[in-house]
């Protein structure tokens, strides 16, 4: 038998869901696990026991890495949802409102694209008083441009085409043709966007937690595991940093290949391929 | 019902070239008058200021001695475009096509020769040919008075050509709805039409 490719992006689709959806429900129901210290098996190398080992305070790393990265994924998709949601609502009213609002969204777009985003993101995180609030706005607030962006010409371009010209001329009002005719052509944008925002907001959230302007250490985050595993590099103990390292990388590659899969899948141009 | 242009001047924002200057028609509900000129001399726009796409930047529209607007949001001057496949929207089924102005009749589907299972269809897997007559049959509702063909057979081989001309020209003359042919083809216009216009370089 041979397998099309639609078959295959949807088994790869499937495939990090799953992965996903495991390790974010698995993560929060070991939160508390995750902390527990046991000075009795401290710096252990990875054994059958502890696959990934434990570290200077005994803790096991397999639980910590998989409650990380929960921790990472949920705050992913809750920043990419909203930051998505913001970019919709901007991108929109940019291309609906006239000239005075479709340049002031232009303007907030240039101004937030313009300043270099870890910077930018530091800035707010700790003007919110970091912790897992300041994380969420910070990230929130940098990583709406580049899809309100496309949004907008993507209206601007619908506004323009014949067909919906066209509609007008025969009696639809401007409500009928955004549902009917507009709907259709940016939900699939919308959707591939905000999933692609994830690995962007997991990055962001480990790299500035990762710097000391993020969530706290005392949470199990993928950050602060990486930021702790830096001291002991150095004396040998590479454990600390490869598995959560590489965990969060195959994450974020999940990520990419689920954005990816659901773009084929949501284009009728790739239906026959 | 007569539909006037009087002394329509137009130019594109974009471009400074002056298309239209001072052109002005008259057509009757009870005629079909056929609109020649050479590529590039402003037929289209033409069109499209007659049926209210554009606005005029001197002159006036008016139907029955009222200007368009005054006609509520369905436009009784209806235009078939050019080119089929941009007038209808990609990702919705042809049927949604016929749904987006007033009611299609039954008899103006079967005489333009749409088939059934055409309705379920994307624009993607219809060809040129039957996309148009979806579009002619959606410019056909109830409230249409004028209807201004541009170019709208060009891309169809002969049988089809006579086919949907003749049942335009039985509907149109049925429902005393006036018609605009706008054509590069002196043949096609004089068997068709009852009246001609060449439109002068104004240069």
């Amino acid at each position: 038998m041979k397998i099309n490719r639609r078959t295959k992006t949807i088994g790869w689709l499937l495939l990090s869901a799953v992965f996903l959806v495991t390790v974010t429900l698995w993560g929060c129901f070991w939160r508390e696990e995750a902390l527990i210290t046991d000075f009795s098996r401290k710096n252990l190398p990875p054994c059958r026991e502890y696959p990934f080992g434990t570290d200077f305070m005994g803790r096991d790393m397999f639980v910590r890495t998989i409650a990380g990265l929960s921790l990472s994924i949920r705050l992913g998709i809750l920043t990419a949802a909203a930051s998505a949601v913001f970019a919709g609502i901007l991108g929109i009213c940019g291309a609906v409102l006239g000239k005075a609002a479709d340049s002031f969204v232009t303007f907030l777009i240039d101004l937030v694209m313009g300043i270099p985003h870890i910077l930018l993101l530091i800035l707010i995180s700790y003007a919110c008083g970091k912790g897992f609030f300041g994380v969420v706005v910070g990230i929130t607030l940098t990583h709406w441009t580049s899809l309100a962006r496309l949004l907008r010409g993507e209206v601007l371009q619908l506004k323009n085409s014949q067909y919906i010209q066209i509609a007008s001329r025969l009696g639809m009002g401007k409500l009928q043709i955004a549902a009917k005719h507009m709907v259709c052509h940016l939900l699939p944008q919308f959707f591939t966007g905000l999933i692609l925002l994830f690995p962007h907001a997991i990055l962001h959230e480990a790299s500035i937690t990762f710097l000391g302007f993020g969530l706290s250490p005392e949470d199990a985050a993928m950050g602060v595991i990486l930021s702790e595993s830096m001291k002991y590099l150095a004396t040998g103990k590479w454990w600390l940093a490869l598995f959560p390292g590489g965990l969060l990388t195959i994450t974020v590659l999940l990520f990419h290949v689920l954005g990816d899969s659901v773009c084929k899948l949501l284009d009728p141009g790739s239906a026959h391929e | 019902m007569k539909l006037e242009a009087k002394e329509i001047s137009f130019r594109y924002q974009t471009g400074s070239r002056q298309i239209l200057n001072k052109f002005s028609l008259e057509i009757d509900s009870r005629e079909q008058v056929g609109l020649i000129a050479p590529s590039g001399f402003g037929k289209t726009t033409f069109c499209k200021i007659l049926a209210g796409y554009e606005r005029p930047d001197g002159g006036s529209i008016l139907l029955d001695g009222r200007p368009l607007e005054e006609f509520g949001s369905y436009c009784p001057v209806q235009m078939i475009w050019q080119h089929p496949e941009l007038s209808v929207n990609p990702k919705r089924r042809m049927k949604t096509v016929l749904e987006e102005g007033d009611r299609i009749t039954r008899d103006i589907i079967r005489g333009l020769g749409i088939e059934e299972d055409w309705l379920n269809r994307f624009p993607a897997e219809l060809s040129g040919g039957e996309l148009q007559r979806f579009c002619i049959a959606r410019a056909l509702g109830e409230r249409t008075r004028f209807l201004l063909a541009d170019e709208i057979t060009t891309m169809l081989d002969l049988i089809t050509q006579s086919q949907i001309w003749q049942f335009l020209l039985e509907e149109t003359r049925r429902r005393e709805i006036g018609l605009l042919v706008v054509s590069h083809s002196r043949p096609l216009i004089n068997r068709i039409c009852t009246r001609k216009v060449e439109m002068e370089p104004w240069t």
